[in-house]
C-alpha cells in the first residue's frame, strides 16, 4: 500500500507563482506527467517587499504582489515530484517567487464520464 | 435700406480676399481633423502592447506632439526649406530665408507653418508602434528629435519644398517631371514605417516574441477595443489629411470665386473607396489564412488602403483608387508575416506593413492609374497612362526617399544606442516600461490603505508599523 504514489490518496499541489514563470511551469508540469491543472490571477503578500506606486506624484503602496495560483490535483503521480517541478521551475532566487502548498483530497468527479475517485484525476 | 447697405458691401467684397479667407479656414479646420489623428494613434498603439506598457506607449505619444511641434518650429521647417534650396538648381543659399516663417507676424505664414507641423508629427508618431514594450523612454526621445528635426524636414524639402525631387529639383528638373505624391503616402507615412522597422531591428525583439529555436511567438495586445476604435479616430483624422491637402476651396478670377468641387470630390471619394477596399481585402485575406476575418487585420487594412490612396487620390480614377486601396489591405498581413517571419524584426503594431510598404506601393503606381481629362472613359472616368518618364520618377522618389530614411534613422539610432543605450533591462522589460521608465501603473487594482487611515502591516508579516498619523 506505501509503494502507491500518494500512499493512494488524491493530493492538490496548490502553488502561487510569478505571473511570467507560468510558462515555465506548465512544461514542467507536462513532463513530470501532470499536466492537468487550473491557473487563477491573483494577488497575495508573503516576503516580496512593498512596491510604490505613484499617482499625481503622491506615493502609495502596493503591497499585494500580482502572482498566478496553479492548481494541480494528482493521484498517480507523487505530489512531492510536482512540487519539486514547480519548485524548479518557478525559482529565480528572489524574494516573491511563491509558494507551494500540497492538500488531501477527500474525493473527484469527472463529470463527462461520471468516474470517481483516482480514475477521475 | 437693408437692401441698399447689402449691395453696398456686396460690391466691396474681393473675391479674392473671399477665397484666400474661406481657404485659410479651411486650412485650420483640416489641421484640426489631422491633429486628432494623434489620440488615433495613442489608442491604436496602446490597444496593441500589454497592460503594463500602456503607459509608456501614451508618453511617448504625447512627448511625439508636444516637443516635436516645438523642435518643428525651431528647426524642423528650416531645415526643411534648407534642404529644398540646396537640392535644386538655380536658387541661392538663404538661411534666414529658410527661418523667415519664424517672423511671419503679417500674412498667414503660420498658419501655413502649422499645416506643415501637423503633417511632420504625424510621421514621427508612426515610429513609437514599432518599437513598443522594450524602448528606453530617453532614447526614444531622442529619436524623435531626430525625426522632428532632420529626418522627416529632409524629405518634404525634396519633395513638396520644391527641392531634388519636384519637378524644380535637380532630378525633376532633368526628367522634367515632378514627384507625385499629393498628402504623403510616402513623404509622411513609408517615412514614419520605414523609420520605425528600422528602429525595431535595432532595439531588438521583446523577450519572448521569438523562441529559441528563432519561431515567432504571439504578444497580444491587451485590448483590440481600443486599437479598433483608435483605426476608426485615424480614418477620421485622415479625412483632414487627404481633402484637407486640397486647400484650395474655392478659387477667385473674374470678380467671382468658384467652388473647387470636382477636385474635392476626387479626394475625398478616393479616400473612402482606398479605406473600404482596404479594410474588405484584408477582412478576405485574413479569413483565407487564418480561416476567419479578424478585426485587426480588416483595421490594418483599413488604414493601410489609406495610406496607399493618400498620394494618389487627386491623380487616380476612382477605380483606381478602389484598386490601390484593395492591394494594399491585401498585403498587409503578407507583408507582416513577411517582416516577422523572414526579417525576424518584432515590428510590434505592424507599422511596416500598413504605413511603409503600403505608402511605396500606392505612390509607384500612380501613373498607372492616371486621371487625364479627355482620356479613355472607363467606368464613367476617364484614364490616362501618366507616361514612362512619371513612373520612373515614381520609383526613383520612393528609392531617393527610402535610402534616405533608412540611413538618416539608422544613424539616429546609433546615437541614441551610443548616449542612452536603446533598451531598458530585462528586468525592467519584465515588469513593464510603465513601471520601470515612469513609476506608474495604467491599471492599478489593490492600492494598500486607501482613504482608510490605520497601522501598516509590514510586508514581510514581521509585524504592524506605522500609525494613524501616516498621511
Amino acid at each position: 500500500m506505501t509503494d502507491e504514489p500518494n500512499d493512494g490518496d488524491l493530493k492538490m499541489v496548490m502553488a502561487v507563482v510569478r505571473p511570467d514563470k507560468l510558462g515555465d511551469v506548465k512544461q514542467a508540469l507536462a513532463e513530470t506527467g501532470a499536466p492537468s491543472l487550473t491557473v487563477t490571477n491573483v494577488s497575495g503578500r508573503g516576503s516580496q517587499p512593498a512596491k510604490k506606486g505613484q499617482w499625481r506624484g503622491e506615493e502609495y503602496t502596493v503591497d499585494l504582489h500580482q502572482k498566478v495560483k496553479v492548481e494541480c490535483v494528482v493521484a498517480d503521480i507523487p505530489a512531492q515530484d510536482v512540487v519539486d517541478a514547480i519548485a524548479d521551475a518557478a525559482q529565480t532566487g528572489e524574494p516573491g517567487d511563491g509558494k507551494i502548498f500540497v492538500l488531501p483530497v477527500e474525493g473527484a468527479h469527472q463529470v463527462r464520464t461520471g468516474k470517481a475517485g483516482q480514475d477521475a484525476v | 435700406m437693408t437692401l441698399e447697405l447689402l449691395g453696398d458691401f456686396a460690391l466691396q467684397l474681393s473675391p479674392g480676399a473671399v477665397a484666400n479667407g474661406v481657404n485659410y479656414v479651411w486650412i485650420l479646420v483640416v489641421c484640426f481633423l489631422i491633429f486628432f489623428m494623434q489620440p488615433g494613434f495613442a489608442l491604436l498603439e496602446s490597444g496593441q502592447v500589454r497592460a503594463k506598457n500602456v503607459g509608456n506607449v501614451l508618453m511617448k505619444n504625447m512627448t511625439d506632439w508636444t516637443l516635436g511641434t516645438l523642435v518643428f518650429f525651431v528647426l524642423g521647417a528650416a531645415v526643411s526649406g534648407l534642404v529644398a534650396q540646396l537640392t535644386a538648381p538655380g536658387t541661392a543659399f538663404d538661411l534666414m530665408g529658410a527661418f523667415g516663417y519664424m517672423s511671419s507676424t503679417g500674412g498667414a505664414g503660420w498658419v501655413d507653418w502649422f499645416f506643415g507641423a501637423v503633417f511632420a508629427m504625424t510621421a514621427a508618431t508612426i515610429v513609437s508602434g514599432a518599437v513598443a514594450g522594450r524602448m528606453k523612454f530617453s532614447a526614444y526621445v531622442f529619436v524623435a528629435v531626430a525625426m522632428t528635426a532632420v529626418i522627416y524636414p529632409a524629405v518634404t524639402g525634396m519633395t513638396w519644398g520644391g527641392g531634388l525631387l519636384s519637378g524644380s529639383g535637380f532630378i525633376g528638373d532633368a526628367l522634367n517631371v515632378g514627384y507625385l505624391d499629393f498628402a504623403g503616402a510616402t513623404v509622411v507615412h513609408m517615412v514614419g514605417g520605414l523609420a520605425g522597422l528600422v528602429g525595431a531591428k535595432m532595439v531588438g525583439p521583446r523577450a519572448g516574441r521569438f523562441d529559441s529555436s528563432g519561431e515567432s511567438q504571439p504578444i497580444p495586445g491587451h485590448s483590440m477595443l481600443l486599437a479598433v476604435l483608435g483605426t476608426l479616430f485615424l480614418a477620421f483624422g485622415w479625412y483632414g489629411f487627404n481633402v484637407g491637402t486640397q486647400a484650395t476651396v474655392l478659387a477667385a478670377g473674374d470678380g467671382a470665386v468658384t467652388f473647387q468641387g470636382a477636385a474635392l470630390g476626387r479626394v475625398v471619394l478616393n479616400t473612402t473607396l482606398g479605406m473600404g477596399a482596404g479594410a474588405v481585402a484584408a477582412m478576405l485575406v485574413s479569413a483565407g489564412w487564418q480561416g476567419k476575418p479578424d478585426p485587426l487585420w480588416a483595421a490594418n487594412g483599413l488604414l493601410a488602403g489609406l495610406v496607399a490612396v493618400t498620394g494618389a487620390v487627386p491623380h487616380v480614377t476612382w477605380w483606381g483608387g478602389l484598386i490601390l486601396g484593395g492591394l494594399a489591405g491585401a498585403l498587409v498581413l503578407p507583408t507582416y508575416r513577411w517582416v516577422v517571419d523572414s526579417l525576424k524584426i518584432d515590428d510590434v503594431c505592424g507599422v511596416f506593413a500598413v504605413h511603409g510598404s503600403a505608402g511605396a506601393i500606392g505612390t509607384i503606381l500612380i501613373p498607372v492609374f492616371a486621371y487625364q481629362s479627355g482620356g479613355v472613359a472607363i467606368l464613367g472616368d476617364t484614364w490616362g497612362f501618366g507616361g514612362g518618364t512619371q513612373l520612373a520618377m515614381q520609383v526613383i522618389g520612393v528609392a531617393v526617399i527610402g535610402i534616405w530614411t533608412v540611413v538618416a534613422t539608422a544613424i539616429a539610432f546609433k546615437l541614441a544606442d551610443v548616449i542612452f543605450g536603446l533598451r531598458v533591462s530585462e528586468t525592467e522589460e519584465d515588469v513593464g516600461l510603465d513601471e520601470a521608465e515612469h513609476g506608474v501603473s495604467v491599471y492599478p487594482e489593490f492600492v494598500a490603505g486607501g482613504s482608510r487611515e490605520g497601522p501598516t502591516v509590514s510586508t514581510d508579516g514581521s509585524g504592524v508599523s506605522g500609525g494613524t498619523q501616516d498621511d
